[in-house]
């Protein structure tokens, strides 16, 4: 309706295609409204024009190009243009106005488009002629001209006087209306405002619509007659499809009736609830079992203690130190719950790893592999075996009875004499002395320049001489005891004349030479290196000497014949090294002899059997038994020990007790096996020494923890029963000096009393 | 008709096949019996996902062969479990579940809604109940295995939906009907025996069956929900867990003649009371079942029922008093066996009876801020009466009955002198120490003292907190004045029988104290003896089949002029040690170990002890 009085009020029929400039379409764009914008400035220069609105309103529309040309100014200078040509008289305007019509109508019929009633074209500056002809040209090309373009009547339009800068600051100044006024660049003129327009642009800054009388909620008015449309849009004849019905339909349904008939598609049932019943019946079947592999329950959850506890004990928190130290805990050890405390009940939290935990026990339960484990849940004292009592199996030493102190340093080998009255000792001061065992006096001292090795009795009580080694040196000593008769004899024994060069016929090599010692009135027997230990025969007339150090040295090599091819060489070297390093001397012919064995490993000791012609020789790992009449090796007992450091003989020959390094003692059967009947592990230390009884049933071991422990060894004649072995006793007393503890334990050849050597210079008699 | 035929047919076939062994293929052993995991999933021909979710609906899990044939990094299946699985028609309804969801996928991209639509009211769908059976065959086998079930339904009844982790709010309901059911029966049935008020919830533990279930209630507060749980996982085994309690229920409501699954007052449902509508179903449905018509109320039977055991308990009292006295003495194994044959069957009652006692003249009100599910369950286990303060409340606070409000706030506001005010603790307290305790150290506004887990054995532990020994000195004293037992005035607590008639240990144990007792009597006396006799001097190589090895060590020490009786103790066990064969000696010390490990925690509690009360002295002075 509004566009209806528009239309009457410019007199022009175009309802659509051209406006007012006051009259702006609610369907301008953006862009429009920017560009009406820019033209608002240039408007004023057209106040004038405005009051004939008549004026180029149909040469508008007569443009072709107006409704598709963006180009704000472009649309400008063309209407101009048309406007220059046809503004003449008002009665051709008029008449144009009629063909306007007309031609509006032959529009609406021939495009579509302006049905849409979308396109609107902005043309509003139609009658807002500028002054100025030069169209949209750079001012610059004007800017050393007096004129800056022409008018309508092609006149030079000359440039104003320019004003002074002062000048035209005081005008505006003094000017009230200065704010309304805009420079015209093109037209080069001031414009001032007007009110109306002014209105305008504040409608268009606060984004309205230009034009205060429009509606934009209007109600919609349909221009579009839909009714009076006389021809289809096509022209086709409606097909015969239309009008029959499908046969492919019809051919599905009777195929869905006859599958609902046969019961093919059934109808949607309802959804049942799942139906509970007795499912484990009446547990008759109970008996019946799983036909298949064993289930192993998971183990439950473990209940919670007082820790737990939203109250606990206060005991039960830990201390902030405490907290603190669980951080320098490995993440593993550190414990997974910190017991806290809570007043009251509806202080405690909601807990953070519920969803966790039990997320963890599903994890648990499904992932992890299980195992059936037995546990033993038995008193740790059962474990300990049935020992018999030791109050049945005395006597046995128990308390120290007497110290021997004397020497000055270690004593590291004592040795009783086969009467159990006397007791000799060497020591690493260099000294070996004798005591009378019940006192405790000690008889003689004989002093030496190096440190005494070991000290061995002879075993025949008539004759009473003591084997001391002492460096490279073995020296046999008289002692002086016993009557004359025997004195006698033993003089005789150690007299020796000459230096006698070693007569051992097949060997090149000196092992031992025999001399004369004045000093103490004894035989000195020099070896090629250190003695180790000095082990005599029981009948007293040959000893054994082990030199257990490295074999290798250079003196041999020399001795060895040159001509020999080295391999050869080398191996005839290590064979007669090997046996080289364990000595048999006979003491009633000064003579030496080597073993006529091989020995594999570094000897550590050797031992006579007590009553067969055996020889017992240890290495570090295994222990040899040779027959020295058939002169070969008879058996070999594997110890699985990492050191063998002694070895003793029961005195039956048939049970041998190993002591090594490593703490362990073994007990070997010979007739059982070559491996150990038992293995005791006593001793967190070495063990240095182990020793039988002669007569009772009790062996010791002494070791480097300063203590030595004596056991019940029990050996049956008959031979389907095994050895009984009970520990005794723990004999303490020895300090420790150098970390060396206990060096030597002896038993006394009858009493079952058990002396000890220590490495605090004391020597101990422990008596039952 | 052509099963007979084809019958041999099978049978046939396999036992041909027996034989052949395909190359490379092992017969026997380690190799043979066990498969990996990835082994396992390819010859099923499912994805990891479905293997997962079918070990867990059928319970199998990895188990460890001896030897690892494939390498220690792998998991190991039994062939026997897999083959299992294999067989079981679950794996064809997943198979059909996913071909199925194509089909659905199918119709939804080519823009056929109707089509999905009608499909999805059409997806295949399994039940369980067989395979619970095979996993539980029989009833007291699931009960065994109830725990970690209880324990997830009740967390899940206590979840939020959570539309991302596909936990459906249905789910939720379900899991609060089922642990509500639970609940009912365990209370309505006195079965409950033991509760823990934890950091992490307040633990139950009931006696159905002579089996211990223990679980745990997370607190009724919001829960936390971690985003690293996978709740696919646990909504499987929710699945299972679900589906057995559901028959559980089931099984025991029946056993109590009610009928489940139980239909309540949409009333009291709606106030999300349902342990109380539940228990209102159980009233009206065991009056109706009642055999007796005479006797109108449940509550009246219940008291007529107990009055009947009453009797009865104190009938066997007065039989166990006469039979002591003809026994002789000292023989407290025979009298042992005795009572078990006579109460052998009646014992499961005892515990039942005096739970159910325990409560049986007190009338509760729980004050808004207490735990109300909680204690709705705990109070009526014990033969209490509770109410609450909310709509559908049997009886309202002014009943003046009502001999106990529950209260959990700082200050007190006493309204009535009639009734006590306490703290919810007393009532776990009470229960697990099944002794009316007093209400002092409860009183509202109190810290209350320290709530102990019911579940520790002190004496394995090595250690009594001081509240504990409080307790039982005020359980010595309930008791008794309630079992003035003839002839057993003065006895102390270890003795055995006294322990017995209260009901504290069960036979056996009670026959094992009491043997020990003897044992440490008479050893006690044997070392006396010889204490003596080494005093006096006397070597005594008369006592012939004592303990020996006290006595000889006693006569060592006597010897040796400085008894240092330390070292010689030690001293004997390492000479014992000596002789051990190595695998023992090696347990002997790991179990030294433990011990250790025990005694250091003992320790450190009774360090910290010291110092908190040393603390307490000199704040005090």
């Amino acid at each position: 309706m509004k566009i209806k009085e528009e239309k009457k009020k410019s007199k022009s029929v175009q309802n659509s295609k051209s406006e007012e400039v006051e009259e702006e379409q609610p369907s301008i764009t953006e862009q429009n409204k920017l560009k009406l914008k820019q033209k608002q400035k240039q408007l004023p220069s057209h106040s004038d024009s405005d009051s004939d609105p008549d004026y180029g309103s149909p040469y508008v529309s007569d443009s072709e190009d107006f409704s598709e040309d963006g180009d704000f100014d472009g649309s400008l200078s063309d209407s101009e243009a048309g406007e220059s040509g046809s503004s003449g008289d008002e009665g051709v305007v008029d008449s144009d106005v009629d063909d306007g019509l007309h031609n509006d109508q032959e529009n609406q019929s021939n495009s579509s488009e302006s049905h849409q009633g979308v396109e609107e074209s902005d043309s509003s500056e139609d009658e807002v002629a500028p002054r100025n002809t030069v169209g949209d040209v750079p001012l610059v090309w004007y800017k050393d001209e007096e004129h800056i373009g022409y008018d309508l009547n092609g006149k030079k339009i000359k440039k104003r006087t320019r004003k002074d800068k002062v000048e035209s600051f005081l005008e505006s100044a003094d000017d009230a209306k200065n704010w309304l006024k805009v420079y015209d660049e093109y037209n080069d003129e001031e414009v001032e405002v007007t009110k109306k327009e002014l209105k305008l642009i504040n409608r268009l800054l606060k984004g309205k619509a230009p034009h205060s009388d429009f509606d934009p909620y209007a109600p919609y008015v349909d221009w579009f007659k839909w009714d009076d449309a006389k021809h289809p849009l096509s022209n086709a004849p409606e097909p015969k499809r239309r009008f029959i019905p499908s046969k492919w339909e019809s051919k599905k349904v009777v195929k869905l009736v006859r599958a609902i008939r046969m019961g093919l598609i059934k109808r949607d049932k309802p959804k049942e609830e799942q139906q509970f019943y007795h499912l484990w019946g009446d547990d008759s079947s109970s008996t019946e079992k799983a036909n298949h592999l064993s289930f192993i329950p998971a183990p439950k959850s473990k209940l919670p203690g007082h820790e737990e506890s939203y109250n606990p004990s206060l005991e039960y928190i830990p201390t902030q130190e405490e907290i603190n130290s669980y951080q320098l805990m490995f993440e593993e050890d550190r414990p997974k719950f910190i017991p806290r405390r809570y007043t009251s009940l509806r202080s405690i939290p909601a807990y953070d790893n519920a969803v966790k935990d039990v997320f963890e026990r599903c994890l648990d339960l499904y992932l992890c592999p299980r195992v059936r484990k037995k546990r033993i849940n038995i008193d740790p004292e059962s474990l300990k075996p049935k020992l018999p009592s030791r109050r049945d199996l005395k006597p046995y030493p128990v308390t120290c009875y007497l110290e021997y102190k004397g020497h000055m340093d270690a004593v590291v080998s004592i040795s009783i004499e086969a009467s159990g009255q006397w007791l000799a000792s060497g020591s690493l001061d260099g000294t070996v002395r004798i005591w009378e065992v019940e006192t405790g006096r000690c008889l003689r001292v004989w002093e030496f320049e190096e440190a005494v090795k070991f000290v061995a009795w002879n075993p025949l009580r008539e004759i009473p001489i003591v084997a001391v080694s002492v460096g490279q040196e073995v020296f046999i000593l008289n002692t002086g005891l016993g009557d004359e008769e025997e004195q006698k004899n033993i003089k005789e024994l150690l007299r020796f004349e000459t230096p006698v060069a070693p007569d051992d016929s097949g060997d090149k090599v000196s092992v031992a030479s025999w001399h004369q010692y004045d000093k103490h009135e004894g035989i000195r027997l020099r070896h090629f290196k250190t003695v180790s230990s000095v082990e005599w025969h029981r009948k007293g007339d040959y000893f054994s000497t082990v030199m257990p150090a490295d074999i290798l040295f250079p003196d041999t090599l020399t001795d060895v014949k040159t001509s020999m091819p080295l391999l050869i060489i080398d191996l005839l070297h290590v064979h007669c090294l090997k046996s080289r390093a364990v000595l048999i001397h006979q003491l009633s012919k000064k003579h030496t002899q080597r073993i006529p064995f091989k020995l594999r490993g570094l000897p550590v000791s050797s031992v006579f059997h007590p009553t067969k012609k055996i020889f017992f020789i240890s290495t570090k790992k295994n222990i040899r038994a040779y027959d020295l009449q058939k002169q070969k090796l008879i058996k070999k007992l594997e110890t699985g020990l990492r050191e063998v450091s002694s070895i003793s003989v029961h005195p039956g020959g048939d049970n041998i007790i190993v002591g090594s390094r490593e703490g362990k003692l073994c007990w070997f059967d010979m007739d059982l096996s070559s491996k150990p009947y038992r293995i005791l592990k006593c001793h967190p230390k070495d063990i240095t020494n182990v020793a039988f009884h002669r007569s009772y049933p009790l062996f010791a071991s002494c070791s480097d923890d300063c203590t030595a422990y004596v056991f019940h060894g029990m050996v049956y004649s008959d031979l389907n029963q095994n050895p009984l072995i009970v520990p005794l006793e723990i004999l303490r007393g020895h300090t420790s000096s150098n970390g060396r503890g206990v060096m030597d334990c002896k038993f006394h050849p009858r009493q079952p009393w058990l002396f000890t050597a220590g490495a605090d210079s004391v020597i101990k008699l422990y008596c039952h | 008709m052509a099963k007979p035929d084809s019958k041999p047919k099978q049978n046939s076939r396999p036992k041909a096949k027996k034989h052949y062994r395909p190359a490379g293929k092992k017969k026997e052993g380690n190799a043979a019996k066990y498969v990996t995991r990835s082994q396992a999933v390819k010859h099923l021909q499912v994805n990891l996902p479905l293997f997962r979710r079918l070990c867990i609906l059928k319970g199998i899990f990895p188990r460890e062969p001896k030897k690892k044939v494939k390498g220690n990094h792998h998991t190991y299946y039994h062939v026997k479990d897999i083959s299992f699985l294999e067989r079981e028609p679950l794996l064809e309804i997943f198979r059909d579940k996913r071909a199925h969801e194509k089909k659905v996928k199918k119709a939804e991209a080519k823009k056929n809604p109707d089509l999905a639509k009608r499909l999805r009211t059409r997806a295949p769908t399994y039940k369980l109940d067989k395979v619970i059976r095979e996993r539980y065959p029989t009833y007291i086998d699931a009960l065994r295995d109830l725990d970690d079930c209880l324990t997830m339904v009740h967390l899940f009844a206590a979840l939020p939906a959570l539309e991302r982790e596909k936990i459906e709010v249905q789910r939720i309901h379900k899991c609060r009907r089922l642990s509500h059911e639970w609940q009912a029966y365990i209370s309505r049935t006195h079965k409950l025996r033991k509760t823990f008020v934890s950091v992490k919830g307040i633990y139950y533990q009931a006696e159905v069956e002579g089996q211990k279930i223990t679980w745990l209630t997370p607190h009724a507060l919001q829960q936390v929900m971690p985003d690293d749980v996978d709740f696919n996982v646990m909504l499987n085994f929710l699945e299972v867990y679900e589906t057995l309690l559901a028959f559980i229920n089931y099984r025991l409501y029946h056993s109590i003649n009610v009928k489940y699954p139980p239909i309540l007052d949409p009333r009291l449902e709606a106030l999300a009371s349902d342990l109380y509508a539940l228990s209102r179903y159980f009233d009206v449905n065991s009056r109706t079942s009642v055999v007796d018509p005479q006797v109108s109320s449940t509550s009246g039977s219940e008291q007529v029922e107990t009055q009947k055991v009453g009797t009865a308990s104190d009938e066997s009292e007065l039989r166990l008093a006469q039979l002591q006295h003809q026994l002789p003495s000292n023989e407290p194994g025979a009298l042992m066996r005795l009572v078990e044959d006579d109460a052998g069957d009646t014992e499961e009652d005892d515990d039942t009876r005096e739970c159910k006692k325990l409560f049986r003249n007190l009338k509760f009100f729980l004050s808004r801020e207490v735990p109300r599910e909680s204690l709705l369950f705990v109070i009526p286990a014990f033969g209490g009466v509770v109410s609450w303060e909310g709509e559908g409340a049997p009886f309202n606070e002014d009943d003046q009955s009502i001999t106990h409000k529950i209260v959990d706030r700082p200050t007190l506001v006493r309204t009535s002198l009639s009734r006590e005010y306490v703290q919810p603790q007393w009532v776990y307290d009470c229960v697990n120490a099944r002794v009316i305790l007093p209400t002092e150290d409860y009183m509202v506004g109190k810290i209350p003292p320290p709530h102990l887990s019911p579940f520790v054995d002190h004496e394995s532990e090595g250690y009594v907190p001081e509240y504990a020994e409080t307790i039982k000195r005020l359980q010595a004293a309930a008791r008794k004045e309630v079992l003035p037992l003839p002839g057993v005035g003065n006895e102390d607590l270890e003795d055995p029988q006294k322990l017995l008639s209260e009901g504290i240990i069960d036979r056996a144990e009670a026959s094992e104290a009491a043997e020990r007792k003897r044992k440490m009597i008479l050893e006690q006396n044997r070392y006396l003896d010889e204490l003596k006799m080494e005093v006096e001097g006397v070597q005594n190589s008369s006592t012939p089949s004592d303990n020996k090895q006290s006595s000889s060590k006693e006569t060592e020490a006597k010897e040796e002029s400085e008894p240092d009786l330390e070292q010689i103790v030690e001293d004997y066990a390492n000479m014992s040690k000596t002789v051990m064969s190595r695998r023992k000696r090696k347990i002997y010390e790991a179990m030294q170990i433990g011990k250790q490990r025990k005694k250091a925690h003992v320790d450190l509690l009774k360090e910290r002890k010291k110092k908190i009360q040393a603390a307490k002295e000199s704040e005090e002075n």
